[in-house]
């Protein structure tokens, strides 16, 4: 009865404020400590709590006085060779004019003969008169045309995944699906001789970046198992962080294959994801020219993200990625290049499905391609002074010098070398780095790209001129 | 806080900002940025009033009950979508997993102490906890719930606490 008594009394407002006047102290003054502070709190000026740290005035001083101004335009050196620019008229194909010289072309990453093939430049042309040049937008955005919907399904059936996804910029291919992927509080096991646009997209994801020997599988297992040790003893920090191995099929820099079958070993054993960045070998390794995947037999399931631009063996522009539908589909909202760039013009993608369709009509230019590859490096091999680093079927090479003193002397005496060849009708070209953003910048060398068109006179005479320019230069 | 904006203007958005460590903020944190309109403070309001009148409702609560339980139930909301849950569902370009750890409230305002934001959300415990007592007579046993559930949502956000995971609890 009594609590009934409670639940119907009604509550005066006569009652309260006694209530209020007998309040105990202690309610009292935390009441007032609390409006004191709450109001100390409005009236208090918002600030950003790294900006906390104050500089005293000698601080300052000090960092004023540290200050040297760069000039805005430094001095250039009057062998730059920017200063000195070539300057290349008509096709680079398997011939190529450079100021006005006809020269062999070993400068140009046309492994497959692409560049100046007549099917290929027909079909573009048909394109450019059906479609215009350029596709006024991004993928999303009204950028979409029917030939980019046609290659990515000619991509995908050709590499036999899922899915493929265009992008209308080689470098940004790669360093826009990084990051995609990999953020941060993520780990990438990065090979330490990886191309700049890797680098580029390591950077762009803000993930820890761990780099391993170049090709060096003892030395990534190593890393991997002083990350599961961490792991196990912070089992809820991995439960949330991605791990992903980064390596080329065909490193650009360098000229070998990455030891595939070990990697894939590693990724079941360890938990990693595998991205390849299979720019120089899509088109070359393998019976079909599918890649890495293919010259080791090794599921291309197995992989779980493949990156390839289309401007060397396709020899069109922009690039691919290919896998499962799930996980490239995530790309197409999270890919930068692909969502906020223009998309590739209609005419370059009808050009690389031509090309797509010329390797699958002609199945053996790849074992051409290799066989090339394995002449000239042989060749290359014997040159004295000089050293071929890669393997035999890469259709980069990278000539060193044998033995080599300072990186800019060495610099120089290629850079000779290429100029004199020139002039002797091979075209070559120095490996050019940003030495100061690369992470480890390769030796110096002369980078020398193979053609399936080379005939075995070309490579003949090709190797006499570099012998005969070695001999008089080193 | 950039107190010459017009009020018309929906969100604040530091561009250009080298706040942390060189990150400068081209975007906005979608999860965040609501948080920021008027509309969504009179909404707030509106839905603790309809929440207690709710309780008030339910005939075997007292008044008082029906303040202390507004109260909580308010308290440990606050907590859980503030302080609780991390992470963002629309991860920008500017996020890149930035807020993966963070929790709402230190996403908030790219970081920044003391907005009006923040200050409201302050604001909105402590004068729960006044009316509460108000209503409940100064009883000491609801004094006791109102104020542990107040310093509950009120010392998480303080500034010392930013970033800050008490004994690694709730850090991934």
């Amino acid at each position: 009865m009594a609590v009934e008594d409670v639940m119907v009394e009604p509550w005066y407002m006569m009652q309260m404020v006694q209530a209020f006047l007998q309040a105990p102290v202690y309610h009292i003054v935390i009441e007032v400590l609390l409006i004191v502070w709450i109001i100390g709190l409005l009236f208090s000026k918002s600030y950003r709590i790294q900006e906390r740290v104050q500089l005293t005035e000698k601080e300052k001083e000090d960092l004023l006085a540290e200050w040297k101004p760069e000039p805005l335009v430094p001095d250039t050196p009057e062998d730059h060779p920017a200063l000195h620019p070539r300057v290349v008229s008509g096709k680079a194909g398997l011939k190529v004019v450079v100021d006005g010289k006809e020269c062999l072309n070993l400068a140009t990453l046309n492994f497959l003969g692409m560049l100046g093939n007549k099917r290929i430049e027909k079909a573009a042309n048909t394109a450019l008169y059906k479609y215009g040049v350029g596709s006024c937008g991004p993928r999303g955005f009204y950028g979409t045309v029917d030939v980019h919907l046609d290659l990515e399904d000619k991509l995908a059936k050709y590499t036999r995944t899922e899915e493929a996804i265009l992008y209308a910029y080689g470098f940004a291919t790669i360093a826009s699906a990084i990051p995609a992927y990999s953020k941060r509080g993520d780990i990438v096991f990065c090979d330490e001789g990886a191309c700049f646009a890797i680098q580029k997209g390591l950077l762009a994801s803000r993930s820890k970046v761990v780099y391993f020997k170049h090709n060096d599988m003892e030395d990534l297992e190593r890393l991997l198992k002083e990350q599961a040790k961490d792991d196990k003893k912070n089992p809820k920090k991995a439960a949330v962080t991605r791990r992903f191995v980064l390596v080329e099929g065909i490193y650009m820099n360098y000229g070998d294959i990455v030891p595939l079958p070990k990697l894939v070993e590693l990724k079941y054993k360890y938990k990693v994801r595998i991205f390849i960045e299979e720019s120089a070998s899509f088109g070359v390794l393998g019976d079909n020219g599918r890649g890495v995947t293919e010259h080791f037999g090794v599921p291309i399931e197995d992989i779980d993200l493949i990156s390839a631009n289309m401007e060397m063996s396709l020899a069109s522009i922009g690039g691919f990625c290919c896998g499962d539908s799930f996980v490239i589909d995530h790309q197409r909202l999270s890919g930068q290049g692909y969502c906020f760039s223009a998309s590739l013009p209609p005419m370059l993608s009808v050009a690389a499905s031509e090309a797509l369709r010329i390797m699958e009509e002609k199945p053996g230019i790849f074992e051409e391609l290799r066989t090339r590859c394995q002449w000239l490096h042989a060749k290359l091999s014997s040159i004295p002074g000089l050293k071929v680093c890669g393997e035999p079927i890469s259709p980069i090479m990278h000539l060193q010098l044998a033995a080599p003193s300072s990186r800019a002397e060495d610099t120089k005496k290629l850079e000779t070398m290429c100029n004199e060849c020139m002039n002797q009708g091979v075209a070559l070209t120095v490996a050019r780095y940003l030495e100061q953003e690369e992470h480890l910048v390769p030796p110096p060398s002369i980078r020398v790209a193979v053609n399936v068109e080379l005939t075995e006179d070309d490579i003949d005479h090709a190797t006499a001129v570099i012998t005969n320019v070695a001999k008089m230069v080193l | 806080m950039d107190r010459t904006q017009p009020k018309g203007l929906p969100t604040r958005v530091p561009v250009g900002t080298m706040g942390d460590g060189g990150t400068t903020y081209s975007g906005v944190n979608p999860n965040a940025v609501w948080l920021n309109s008027r509309g969504i403070w009179l909404s707030y309001v509106i839905a603790v009033t309809i929440l207690h009148l709710v309780l008030l409702s339910i005939p075997f609560l007292n008044v008082a009950q029906a303040w202390t339980l507004t109260n909580v139930v308010h308290n440990i909301g606050n907590y859980i979508f503030l302080h609780m849950l991390k992470g963002t569902p629309w991860e920008t370009n500017w996020d890149q997993g930035k807020s993966r750890l963070l929790t709402h409230w230190e996403q908030i305002d790219f970081g920044e102490q003391f907005t009006t934001t923040r200050k409201f959300l302050f604001l909105a415990p402590v004068i729960l906890f006044i009316l509460a007592s108000f209503y409940t007579k100064y009883d000491p046993l609801h004094f006791i719930i109102n104020l542990s559930t107040m310093l509950l949502v009120l010392i998480p956000k303080l500034p010392q606490l930013h970033g800050v995971r008490i004994f690694g609890i709730n850090k991934y």
